[in-house]
């Protein structure tokens, strides 16, 4: 029950955190996904800005008379709802090592968000674009950015939550299921034991 | 990290990564994922019509007079699946505790997600104002949670299971 009242707890902190902090989130994450892409091409053409929880693809190049291409930034930055309700499962979780796991665990999304935001601005320009898509990028980079974003979103979205959580803020003796208790100093042996 | 941490992670990702190749080949997604994902379309749309929804399944879409869904890959529960498969192929324990807890496990996502499918829906046609809060964010957590507290209910059942493996 208790453990049932902390993931619940944690669910709502989460959903209120990702709710509220996500436009200022997405500015971030927009900035430094830009710098990261604008490294993949050359010339270096792409502008990416959030607006109303999506991520606005510009370029250079696009006719200044077109509508500019958008991506739903929810489904890339959610995960950390569920990172976070699983942190609230963690006994201890404000003890020195799950508090430095939640750090790192936090940066460490923050970094596969980027990597997400990259790998679908690429995605879309390498499968979106129609025949500037083919000019531009071969069959098999196609097939890598396509399927790079696909895996992504169909599961490394919530693997990836669940092993930061996994490795670096649950009790790691748990890693190998329950632990043997060990009996207390003192502690008299059954018989035949 | 500890070997036993480590020795979880290699096996979880590459369960995953597995699973995710198989499910992404064309007939496997056109003979199994497609057909099953209609299934859970059909059975939603009737639980539908019992409360008094006005709807019909074509293919793996849900059509009301002034809302529809497309139930995709991400909605049919088949991701919560695999990362639970993955998890309990690369936790110690033996194949009959492995068979029982995936058995399980499956059946509960499914039923979950197919109240998620009815209510992601209901929320389409009355509140259309929250679906995409309750699609994005609070239904795709909630079955992932709880395949991990399945997870960690089993996981805690399959200790034996484990010692048994880690002697070997």
């Amino acid at each position: 029950m208790k453990l049932a009242l902390r993931v619940a707890l944690g669910f709502l902190l989460g959903l209120a955190l990702w709710w509220f902090l996500t436009p200022a989130y997405d500015r971030l994450l927009a900035g430094v996904a830009e710098g990261a892409v604008r490294l993949l091409e050359r010339p270096r053409a792409t502008r990416l800005y959030a607006d109303e929880r999506r991520l606005v693809i510009d370029r250079a190049d696009f006719p200044s008379t077109s509508d500019r291409p958008s991506l739903p930034l929810d489904d890339l930055t959610f995960d950390v709802i569920l990172f976070l309700s699983l942190a609230a499962t963690t006994k201890g979780l404000f003890r020195d090592r799950a508090v430095r796991g939640l750090a790192f665990g936090m940066l460490a999304l923050f970094v596969l968000h980027t990597a997400a935001v990259v790998v679908s601005v690429e995605a879309f320009y390498a499968t979106r674009l129609g025949a500037w898509s083919e000019a531009h990028y071969g069959a098999v980079s196609r097939n890598v950015w396509a399927t790079a974003v696909h895996f992504w979103r169909f599961v490394g979205c919530y693997a990836a939550p669940f092993l930061l959580w996994w490795l670096l803020i649950r009790p790691p003796e748990s890693a190998t299921g329950p632990v043997p208790r060990t009996p207390r100093p003192g502690a008299r042996r059954r018989k035949g034991a | 990290m500890q070997p036993a941490q480590k020795k979880f992670l290699i096996r979880f990702v590459l369960a995953l990564g597995a699973f995710y190749l198989l499910v992404s080949i064309q007939p496997v997604n056109d003979r199994i994922v497609v057909p099953f994902t209609e299934l859970l379309v059909r059975a939603s749309t009737s639980i539908l019509a019992a409360i008094g929804e006005r709807t019909q399944a074509v293919g793996t879409l849900i059509q009301a007079p002034a809302f529809a869904v497309d139930v995709k890959n991400g909605c049919n529960g088949i991701e919560a699946a695999l990362l639970l498969v993955a998890a309990m192929l690369a936790f110690p324990a033996t194949p009959a505790q492995r068979v029982k807890g995936i058995a399980a496990g499956l059946a509960a996502i499914q039923v979950v997600n197919l109240f998620r499918i009815v209510s992601l829906f209901w929320l389409g046609v009355h509140h259309r104002n929250v679906f995409e809060l309750f699609h994005a964010a609070v239904w795709q957590t909630a079955l992932i949670l709880l395949a991990v507290g399945i997870f960690l209910a089993w996981s805690r059942s399959a200790g034996s299971g484990g010692r048994v493996e880690a002697r070997s």
